[in-house]
């Protein structure tokens, strides 16, 4: 398998990013997995799992679990994977997402609850939850939270170096140069649903797209996954000697209101741009067709989703009703708006899109829209600091659920600090984190999807499939291409 | 007096000795222009990131808070001890660096070399020979091309040629997996370690992968020895001895081979010193291009994630490199070539 991700650490604690994640999946056991073409998760290390109360999950673990040097894996391991997560704390690390069985202190750092995680034996692992949360199960399910590393191995205070990391999954590390290749081999002791049908997978990283898509075309890989450009793919689509697969997509791209600016504070503003983006010509004119028109911010293929911003402002672009939001305010036109962008992090086509989407709204005559752009670093610094009115960010999941496109954009300002609150809004998250029933849940997220399509401190612009391409006698590829984003090397086959 | 300072013993101690100030001056040059640049290098490569105590953590450790004359100062010790620092990213020592990319760099800039050396110098030779006919302009407009085409440009056009015309050769990194798998690492060199563990399918595939990287570095340098060498032998051709020793009757043919093609090569050798620079900064592009897993690909990487001092620890190695390669080619032009040492 080629791709273009980098990874930035096999042990879990130190990673947050896809590139070390699609190893970790496959060297580590989580207690809990997605299979293919599912948002619901099911036992890996853990035989099962249920919550006893919404406050309390428990798992009781497979019997005779290893890791790759010999020792057993047990309960313990569970407790010191997840205790020494969140005690080292890495800035590039993924602890945060274990807030649910950590010490929250005032200034939002978390420190270990030495009561949190029980193991009243080797196979039974109990966590207690310090607020009902129905989303600690996928949590659960994300290598960068949930990978269960060796106690006796892995240090409690510090990062492994990658040449020493070793796990229970389906493959071994066999050999590790970092950026260059990374060679992986079945691992005959792995127990759980998802044993390795190949005996050996290398994993071949590539600094450039245009390497991979020549790399793919030339047959020196058999799969091609992440990240290959629009153009690459479309041109790919004509290649007879290599198959294209698409599965559903959970990368997306938004648009957020900075509230706290004065053009962006006017709800009839943000409405009126809400009526006028036009996101199928961004699709075909900035991204060749490969993206789809997002219309909430929760991809479509997850429970609960429902295409908000189409029921209120359409599918097409709606001048009148633009112009008469805008005039029904007494908001004079046209209206001067900076819209930030960065060209450094959400690929080579994040300034066609800007440019589109200034375009659409210079057209209509009602905007004056002003294009800025900066260096990701910068980007962040700037965008915090009120500097665009309406800024580009993109979002991968965490885990497949649906609050995970929720409570982190509209709980007291997201994570971009846009100064939206709403106490519905988050009166509804802590309704759906604090139940287990999917009716409850989807019926809240709904909700909340409602009310961010009308007030509108975001807008989402598209949703980008799961793609990867696939030489000849190659099996398993396009049903790993889903929601999740994990690449299943232990469901692919080549013939011969 | 003459006969002393012509010595070739105190031509190479002097040569060697020259070493010192030239490194010293390129290392200080290094060190400056990696603190011109504005804002510190943790903050340009982690910040935002970080929080802000990790990062003043971080800056601590690599001494960026000390005062300019001790940084430069332990740089200097550093690098005199061999100890060129660890990365920002990854806290990885540079050393480490070279050791695991360096000889594939050292294979590239030497297969290029050779490259330009079988193809250039005959072609340079044979333009001159054949002066003003169509052999000479054909060969004299190659050598302009390929010395003013860029890099990037010209390896892609090569990949993109055997991609459509000889489907199925290697067109991207230093040999397929299973090679780098089987092939058990001793030297840090592929092609070497392929050698020792004679297996001679792993060196087959390190050739194939190497042809076209080598060749696409190998004919930027490629231009510069055609023409350097034609002129020369012009020039040879028409010096009084090649005249004397046609008048003497020898035929042509023999003046030409055993006294204008040899005398016409000399200077090439001195042009091989500053040419190390070119190649160098040549495999830079070259390894970017093919994936090429070498220090210029990541050299590259770390620019792109502002490490600074990843940046700082490499280049100083491609300086010390160019600086000893040049001072051994000018001792090897001094013993092929006595008159350079008066």
């Amino acid at each position: 398998m080629g791709t273009t991700e980098s990874v930035l650490a096999l042990d879990p604690a130190g990673s947050y990013d896809l590139g070390s994640s699609t190893l970790q999946y496959a060297m580590y056991h989580q207690l809990l997995t997605v299979p293919p073409g599912t948002t619901e998760p099911e036992g890996d290390a853990a035989e099962s799992c249920e919550y006893t109360n919404p406050s309390t999950f428990q798992c009781t673990l497979r019997e005779g679990l290893t890791f790759s040097n010999g020792n057993e894996l047990t309960s313990s391991d569970v407790k010191f994977s997840v205790e020494r997560n969140i005690a080292i704390a890495d800035p590039d690390g993924a602890s945060g997402l274990l807030a649910s069985v950590a010490t929250v202190n005032p200034d939002g750092s978390l420190s270990v609850d030495e009561d949190a995680i029980e193991t009243p034996d080797d196979q039974t692992v109990i966590f207690h939850l310090n607020k009902p949360d129905a989303t600690f199960q996928y949590v659960l399910t994300h290598a960068s939270a949930g990978s269960i590393v060796d106690e006796d191995t892995f240090p409690a205070d510090a990062l492994l170096p990658d040449e020493e990391a070793v796990g229970s999954g389906p493959f071994v590390m066999s050999d590790y140069q970092k950026d260059e290749l990374a060679t992986m081999e079945a691992n005959a002791d792995y127990q759980g649903p998802r044993p390795a049908q190949s005996p050996r997978v290398f994993v071949q990283y590539y600094p450039e797209a245009s390497n991979l898509k020549l790399a793919i075309q030339n047959q020196e890989i058999d799969v091609a996954w992440r990240a290959l450009s629009p153009t690459d793919i479309a041109d790919l689509e004509g290649d007879d000697a290599v198959d294209v697969f698409e599965g559903e997509g959970a990368e997306i791209r938004y648009f957020v209101w900075r509230l706290q600016n004065q053009t962006a504070s006017e709800l009839a503003v943000r409405q009126a741009v809400s009526y006028l983006i036009d996101r199928q010509a961004i699709s075909e004119r900035a991204y060749s067709g490969t993206v789809e028109p997002l219309y909430s911010i929760v991809p479509p293929s997850f429970p609960g989703s429902t295409e908000a911003f189409k029921d209120v402002y359409g599918d097409q672009p709606d001048q009148a009703a633009a112009e008469q939001v805008l005039n029904e305010a007494g908001i004079e036109t046209p209206v001067d708006l900076t819209l930030g962008y960065t060209p450094t992090h959400y690929g080579p086509n994040a300034v066609d899109e800007a440019t589109e989407l200034q375009a659409q709204l210079n057209d209509s005559g009602l905007f004056n829209v002003e294009l800025k752009s900066a260096e990701w670093e910068q980007y962040q610094e700037l965008y915090q600091q009120g500097a665009y009115d309406l800024f580009q960010l993109g979002w991968f999941p965490d885990f497949v659920d649906a609050d995970n496109y929720l409570s982190p954009f509209f709980v007291n300002g997201g994570f971009f600090a846009n100064g939206f609150t709403n106490q519905q809004v988050n009166d509804l998250v802590a309704q759906e984190q604090g139940s287990t029933e999917a009716a409850t849940r989807e019926d809240a997220f709904r909700q909340i999807q409602q009310i961010a399509a009308e007030e509108v401190p975001l807008i989402p612009s598209w949703i980008g499939p799961n793609v990867a391409v696939s030489g000849p006698g190659m099996s398993g590829v396009e049903e790993t291409l889903d929601a999740a984003f994990i690449f299943r090397f232990w469901d692919v086959t080549k013939e011969g | 007096m003459a006969a002393q300072s012509g010595s070739l013993p105190r031509y190479i101690v002097q040569r060697l000795l020259l070493i010192i100030p030239m490194v010293w001056l390129l290392l200080t040059l290094v060190f400056l222009l990696m603190r011109v640049a504005p804002g510190d290098p943790v903050t340009a490569s982690v910040g935002g990131r970080l929080p802000p105590e990790a990062i003043e953590a971080r800056q601590e450790a690599l001494g960026l808070n000390d005062p300019l004359i001790q940084q430069y100062w332990d740089y200097l010790s550093g690098v005199l001890t061999g100890d060129l620092g660890k990365t920002i990213t990854d806290n990885t020592p540079i050393t480490d660096i070279i050791k695991e990319n360096g000889g594939a760099t050292l294979t590239l800039t030497v297969a290029a070399m050779l490259f330009a050396l079988v193809i250039g110098l005959p072609l340079g030779l044979l333009a001159g020979r054949y002066r003003d006919t169509a052999a000479d302009g054909t060969i004299r407009i190659f050598g302009i091309i390929t010395y003013a085409a860029p890099i990037f440009f010209t390896g892609i056009l090569l990949q993109l040629l055997f991609l459509n015309v000889f489907s199925g050769w290697p067109l991207l990194g230093q040999s397929t997996p299973i090679t780098e798998f089987t092939v058990e690492t001793r030297t840090h060199i592929l092609l070497l370690d392929a050698m020792l563990a004679g297996n001679s399918e792993a060196v087959v595939d390190v050739l194939k992968h190497l042809m076209l990287p080598a060749i696409t570095l190998g004919l930027l340098i490629c231009g510069i020895f055609i023409r350097l060498t034609r002129v020369n032998l012009l020039q040879t051709l028409q010096s009084d001895y090649v005249e004397a020793a046609r008048a003497r009757g020898i035929p042509e043919r023999k003046v030409v081979r055993s006294h204008a093609f040899r005398n016409a090569l000399v200077p090439v050798v001195t042009i091989i010193g500053l040419l190390i620079a070119l190649l160098m900064s040549g495999a830079v592009l070259t390894e970017k291009t093919f994936a090429w897993p070498g220090l210029g690909n990541q050299l590259i990487t770390y620019i792109e994630q502002r490490d600074y001092a990843a940046v700082q620890g490499i280049v100083t190695l491609f300086a010390i490199v160019v600086v000893v390669i040049s001072i051994l080619i000018d001792i090897v032009n001094a013993l092929i070539d006595p008159r350079v040492r008066y």
